[in-house]
């Protein structure tokens, strides 16, 4: 038993305030069964996993695209297993924690800023906006030449790039967006890179409020057909929302 | 029970990878960061995190290069 305790450590999915009755089926990163643990009030989410795996090869293992992405998206499964039942503060992906002990004093550590950062994301949920630029909906005509093909392909681009009518535009939509929202931040880094990509924003819409942001992307939508395109996704626990402090950068 | 966030209004972006780099955009870069025990860390910096800024930016070329494919 003490040899196998030796070679799981935590992995830590995020803070809830109450411990909810309902059943828990979703697996944690790993396979492990997602367990909580109680102490002051709080309630911290872990499974127990490899630490040869997750402690020894994680540098290694997260430059494999193949086992980013399935660790990744049972990270966020299981934070959406979790949030399904009780509000959630969401734990950056790869904490981990060698015991019990140590859990305890890093996150009982951090109780009051955690408090806060409930109060902050209370009854809301966070959502992705992003607006591209309308891909053309016409396919490419048979060319005959080298030149025709890239005249017709120049014909298909959008036109409505960077102009100023543009910027206005995306201006308007944020203010709408803000004006429905109690927070937004910064979108990410990674999916900045998407192409055609021109406004990106992660809104902390109160639940009451989803149908006010449904209605602005509705309006928006229809405005801007043929031209841009909107992407909603959502609801996403509160990643964007909840205190970096005290963490690595 | 489906726990996955959904996408309201798509765009032509196919959806598996759309929801895996919307995915770990919100896992990888945000989130409460509390210091685990395990933090590999030289003079001062940890290199967990390190490796993370080194791992988004060669995400975000394999995804555009990934866009840059013929699409289905």
């Amino acid at each position: 038993m003490e040899a196998e305790l030796k070679s799981r450590v935590l992995y830590f999915y995020g803070v809830t305030q109450s411990r909810p009755e309902g059943k828990l089926e979703e697996p944690g990163v790993g396979e492990g069964k997602i367990e909580a643990r109680e102490f002051e009030g709080i309630t911290c989410w872990v499974s127990r996993v490899a630490a040869a795996e997750f402690e020894r090869d994680l540098a290694r293992n997260m430059e494999n695209l193949d086992w980013l992405a399935r660790a990744g998206v049972a990270h966020q499964r299981a934070i959406g297993a979790i949030a399904s039942q009780a509000e959630i503060l969401p734990a950056r992906f790869g904490t981990i924690f060698h015991n019990e002990e140590s859990l305890r004093n890093h996150v009982g550590g951090r109780l009051r800023q955690l408090k806060r950062d409930f109060e902050r994301v209370k009854g809301a949920d966070e959502w992705g906006v992003k607006v591209f630029t309308a891909k053309p909906a016409a396919a490419l005509p048979q060319a005959r030449s080298g030149r025709e093909y890239l005249l017709a392909k120049a014909a298909l681009l959008p036109k409505t790039h960077n102009s100023s009518e543009s910027q206005a535009e995306l201006s308007r939509f944020a203010q709408a967006l803000e004006r429905v929202a109690l927070a937004s931040a910064e979108g990410g880094t990674i999916s900045s890179g998407q192409r055609g990509l021109r406004f990106q924003r992660s809104l902390l819409v109160k639940k009451s409020d989803r149908k006010k942001l449904q209605s602005v992307l509705a309006r928006f939508s229809r405005r801007w057909a043929q031209v841009r395109q909107i992407e909603c996704t959502g609801p996403w626990p509160p990643y964007s929302f909840v205190s970096h402090e005290g963490g690595a950068k | 029970m489906s726990t996955a966030p959904k996408v309201v209004v798509t765009s032509e972006f196919d959806e598996d990878q759309l929801s895996l780099v919307d995915i770990l955009d919100h896992v990888l870069n945000r989130g409460i960061v509390i210091r685990g025990s395990v933090v590999i860390s030289l003079a001062g910096v940890d290199l967990v995190y390190l490796g993370l800024d080194a791992i988004l930016t060669s995400f975000e070329t394999a995804v555009r290069h990934l866009q840059a494919q013929p699409r289905r």
